[in-house]
């Protein structure tokens, strides 16, 4: 087992991973930029080290400061948590020939599933079911339309390097198609330097499955369950749970056997997400694979009862997993609501500020993944999810129940989030009987989606 | 608040490690360490750089874009095709002309490092499917300075492809002449230069391509002696080296100061390319290069028209989008149209045809090049002074047939227009448009011109760079030129300065061009002492295409239907792709001797 791992990241996800290895007996190093002196990761971890100044390319995704960090603090693995650096395949490599142990899969996985059209391919060969469309990229709005009459339209216009919605459009008919090509590649061009595109039917109504799975070095792969995570706006999820009404169990079975079986077709290590779209017939299609831990995993560790980032931890080390797919079981339903510090109102305007109170909400079932505090200070220069509100219960009307009491008891003075948007949300009939797709945000909340 | 505050113990439970078992040794090369090599500092910007990033990136700083010096070897790599490079004279012996004290330990410990006898390297290859001799100077060689044995491989490598007929393409690199071998060293700068000299007598080409740094000895060899000079973007060029200078003027010198750009700027260098777009730069000038047109015209020219695409069918009238592009030029060439123009189909006045060659959104030279020719590259600088952008020239291809052409540019907006000086050439810009006349000259390239000027500039600096000469010096020199010259008035055709430009086998003139010894408002004020009557002026002073040709002082006119537009642009030069076409056929096959001879004729009629 590691003696001392560095966490690659920041905020909530930092703090989270600080307290397994807490848990765990490891010692931890926590790397920090100047706006994060005062970070709770930063504060809670053994050591800590400041790897440059505030801008993220500066600090977070600065390889080389980050890897030296590691060199001088003596850390044997770095986790990367999410975002930043944790799908750079680069930097796995990098680990790699630094003799650092990556937390996660090996950079030719990383680099295999990041590229959409390689991952597309890979999951075709696997047998596993994919959006109809086209199998190679397409570069001019001529090519792309050809290939949208075959696959028929409404069709989905996506660049191979994009991600967050970014450099994606929906295109209805040959008559939008043009524009919106147009739009979906410069803004590829611009944001990842690269004008590969993807042409592929768009499913309607779908609801976004994702299946959790867990593969150790010695070819032992289990799933742990779907999320449904269709409640997103633009493309960001806003709140997800677990199980999703709309999997029956022969179906979960069917899903997480296709899950895992991708899993293997790549040679999977570590902790991964393999995201489906599930049209209103429950035909379902593989999106992409997600190869770090992610935001939403709370979700899964609660119907799983099990610590996700521990074993991420203990596969890295070199263990196998200790249980096995029948070892298994959901039980109860959990749901997860991410509060950011954003202003609803004004097109969720990210809010920067200083908390001056927090109250958290607690008890059974009721969970608080946070690096927040009293007085603490939201620098302006990262991601705006500042707080996930989890909580169990026996089923999915008592969660709903639970989630809605422990949103009335969450305060947060000082800054504009969310919170009250997520409360509109968990008290909407359609959501309460369990009718939504990805679309939910959109024709439900109108107003906020300018 | 929290600082300190948290408790820092721990319990180990929930792994496999049994609590109180000795943590496991593990083995020191385990231990997390960077290896050696795996970054290096950019001495450009100072950030670290992986450099398996740079090698994978042109040798370029992924985070800055600084330029890193290139080995030999990896520049032969990343510009020849791959395969191709068979070296010449790889084995030198040891020269050591005066027996320079420790000189030959010195050599031998840059062998050593560099595993290479000296400090270029030499050979035959292809690039982009075009043979030529390529020469790479090796900067970890003793700063790459040029002694006997440089000299040598360059000068033997010169030779050989004078034999062979085969272009020549020297990567530069050097600081200087090699002090180790004094006089030495000096002559290899003569015997350089003499070799290309005999290279360029044979009609061949050389290309030289200056890369950080190329200063004293070299830059005053056989580097500037390109018939094309390239340069690497921010490229140290000099003779004295800054250092010198500044020491030598008690002065600081300006940022920027001995760059490529300020080379550019000054007229010593034809074109900054990237290192990315090198090989593909070099790749069409060898084609540009390839063959001789006079050899294409005596077989039989077949002028090469593109494949037509689908949706181009037939006469697009509208014309409005595809003119501009040079697909659709191509394309839109291909389809010759059979619509007949008819010239003063509306009867327009003088002084009409004045203001309409001043209009604004009447199109300039680049427009007619871009709609007429493929594979345009533009050539910079008058090699003494200054790059002028009211002349804008190079290569281009003509349906196969490689041509020189050379435009007075105006601009299009307030903004170009102060850049290109409103059209109005200084003496450097005649003398841009003369040396690539006599480059044209020397590979038999046809020469076009397109003229449209006010007049040359009148300027202080302009009367102090000889304006007057420069004028002459083309008149003089154009007469003889032993290939095809074309001049079209596009606009406005100023006097001496127009005619600077204008000295050719034919001079055509758009129908709505106007070609003056004096502008009509200045003509009013001399002769009538009122510039308010130039439209008389215009009248009187016969100034139109369709006078001009009843004159007998133009052979053509290329009728506008509707005024010069943009619009009506694609079928302007639908008609003059037509119109040069048969000029060529023409004159084309016609010997050095007779062309220079009829364009004697021509202008001793008047």
């Amino acid at each position: 087992m590691f003696q001392k791992i560095l966490i690659a990241n920041r905020g909530e996800i930092a703090v989270r991973i600080i307290r397994a290895c807490r848990e765990m007996g490891i010692k931890t190093v926590a790397v920090y930029s100047e706006a994060d002196r005062d970070a709770l990761h930063t504060l809670l971890a053994d050591e800590a080290i400041c790897i440059g100044p505030a801008p993220s390319a500066d600090s977070y995704l600065d390889m080389e400061r980050i890897l030296s960090a590691c060199v001088a603090m003596k850390a044997d693995a770095i986790h990367p948590g999410f975002g930043f650096l944790s799908e750079n395949a680069r930097f796995a490599e990098l680990c790699e020939k630094c003799s650092i142990r990556f937390i996660g899969p090996s950079a030719a996985v990383i680099s295999k599933m990041g590229n959409k059209s390689e991952a597309r391919r890979t999951m075709i060969e696997a047998g596993v079911p994919v959006v109809p469309g086209s199998k190679e990229p397409v570069f001019t709005v001529a090519e792309g339309l050809e290939t949208a009459k075959q696959v028929g339209f409404p069709v989905m216009i996506k660049a191979s390097s994009g991600g967050g919605g970014k450099g994606m459009r929906v295109s209805y008919s040959e008559e939008d198609f043009e524009a919106n090509f147009q739009s979906a590649q410069m803004e590829s061009i611009k944001g990842f330097s690269d004008n590969t595109m993807y042409i592929e039917r768009f499913v309607e109504q779908p609801r976004h499955i994702e299946f959790q799975i867990l593969a150790d070095s010695f070819g032992n792969v289990v799933h742990l369950g779907e999320r449904d995570c269709s409640i997103q706006r633009r493309h960001q999820k806003v709140l997800e749970e677990s199980p999703s009404v709309a999997i029956s169990d022969e179906l979960r079975k069917r899903m997480g056997e296709t899950a895992v079986r991708a899993a293997r077709a790549v040679g999977y290590e570590n902790a991964g997400t393999i995201e489906f779209l599930l049209d209103k017939n429950k035909n379902f299609y593989f999106m992409e694979m997600n190869t770090r831990i992610q935001v939403e995993h709370p979700v899964t560790e609660e119907v799983t009862d099990l610590d996700l980032v521990k074993e991420q931890i203990r596969i890295a080390a070199g263990e196998p997993l200790s249980f096995s797919q029948e070892d298994v079981k959901i039980s109860g339903h959990a749901i997860e609501c991410r509060i950011n510090a954003e202003n609803p109102e004004r097109n969720f305007m990210p809010c920067p500020g200083v908390i001056t109170d927090v109250h958290l909400p607690g008890g059974r079932g009721v969970r608080v993944d946070t690096a927040v505090y009293s007085n603490y200070r939201i620098p302006p220069n990262y991601d705006s999810m500042i707080l996930k509100l989890i909580v169990h219960d026996k089923d999915r009307p008592s969660a709903i129940a639970k989630m809605r009491s422990a949103l009335g008891e969450l305060i947060i003075e000082g800054i504009d989030t969310n919170l009250d948007f997520q409360y509109e949300i968990i008290n909407d009939e359609d959501f309460e009987a369990g009718n939504v797709d990805t679309d939910f945000i959109p024709t439900h909340f109108p107003g906020y989606v300018k | 608040m929290l600082r300190d505050m948290f408790k820092k113990t721990y319990t180990i439970i929930d792994t496999k490690r049994v609590s109180g078992e000795k943590p496991e040794e593990k083995g020191g090369d385990a231990s997390p360490t960077v290896p050696a090599g795996l970054w290096r500092k950019c001495n450009k910007c100072g950030k670290p750089i992986y450099v398996e990033d740079v090698r994978n990136n042109y040798y370029i700083c992924p985070k800055c874009g600084g330029y890193f010096r290139v080995h030999a070897y990896r520049r032969i790599e990343i510009t020849a095709d791959e395969g191709t490079f068979e070296e010449w004279d790889k084995e030198m012996p040891v020269s050591n002309p005066l027996n320079f004290p420790g000189y030959e330990k010195k050599l031998a410990a840059a062998r050593e490092k560099t595993k290479l006898d000296e400090a270029i390297v030499i050979g035959k290859c292809s690039i982009g499917d075009y043979p030529a001799v390529l020469g790479v100077c090796d900067a970890r060689f003793l700063m790459s300075s040029m002694g006997h044995n440089v000299g040598e491989k360059i000068t033997r490598a010169i030779e050989r492809a004078t034999k062979e007929k085969l272009p020549v393409i020297l990567f530069a690199c050097s600081g200087g002449a090699r002090m180790q071998e004094g006089m030495v060293s000096l002559m290899q700068m003569a015997k350089t230069a003499a070799a290309l000299k005999r290279h360029h007598e044979a009609g061949q080409l050389f290309i030289s391509v200056l890369t950080d740094p190329t200063t004293g000895g070299v830059t005053a060899s056989f580097a500037m002696l390109g018939d094309i000079i390239l340069a690497e973007p921010g490229a140290l060029i000099g003779f004295a080296g800054p250092r010198v200078i500044e020491q030598t003027i008690g002065q600081k010198l300006p940022e920027g100061f001995q760059r490529s750009e300020f080379l550019l700027e000054h007229g010593f260098v034809d074109k900054i390319v990237k290192r990315e777009e090198m090989k593909e730069t070099l790749a069409l000038f060898l084609k540009l290069h390839a063959k001789r047109p006079e050899s294409v015209f005596q077989a039989g020219w077949e002028p090469e028209r593109v494949q037509e695409t689908e949706d181009e069918s037939g006469i697009n009238t509208s014309g409005a989008d595809d003119g501009v592009s040079k697909d659709g030029a191509a394309a839109r060439r291909n389809v010759r149209r059979t619509k007949i123009f008819s010239a003063g189909a509306v009867l327009r006045s003088a002084w009409d045809s004045v203001l309409l060659s001043r209009k604004s959104d009447r199109p300039v030279a680049s427009d007619y090049i871009s709609a007429l020719f493929d594979d345009f590259v533009e050539l910079h600088g008058d090699r003494y002074y200054k790059d002028d952008s009211a002349v804008v020239g190079g290569i281009a291809s003509f349906h196969g047939i490689p041509v020189t052409v050379i435009g007075q540019e105006k601009g299009r907006s307030t903004k170009e227009n102060i850049r290109r000086n409103f059209g109005m050439p200084s003496p450097d810009g005649y003398r841009k448009a003369l040396r690539l006349m006599k480059q044209a000259e020397a590979f038999g390239r046809p020469v076009i011109c397109f003229v449209d000027t006010p007049g040359a500039f009148c300027g202080i600096e302009a009367e102090e760079r000889g304006q007057g000469e420069a004028i002459a010096r083309n008149l003089f020199e154009m007469s003889s030129l032993k290939v095809p010259v074309l001049s079209i008035v596009i606009g406005e055709g100023g006097s001496g300065g127009a005619l600077a430009m204008a000295v050719a086998n034919e001079v055509w003139m758009m129908e709505n061009a106007i070609y003056s010894v004096l502008s009509p408002e200045g003509f009013a004020s001399i002769l009538w002492k009122d510039s308010k009557r130039a439209d008389e002026a215009a009248k009187v002073m016969k100034v139109t295409a369709a006078e001009l040709k009843e004159l007998g002082i133009i052979e053509r006119v290329i009728p506008e239907n509707a005024p010069a537009s943009p619009e009506t642009l694609p079928d302007i030069a639908d008609v003059m792709d037509g119109a040069i076409e048969e000029f060529l056929k023409t004159w084309g096959p016609m010997s050095g001797e007779e062309l220079a001879s009829k364009r004697y004729d021509r202008f001793r009629s008047f």
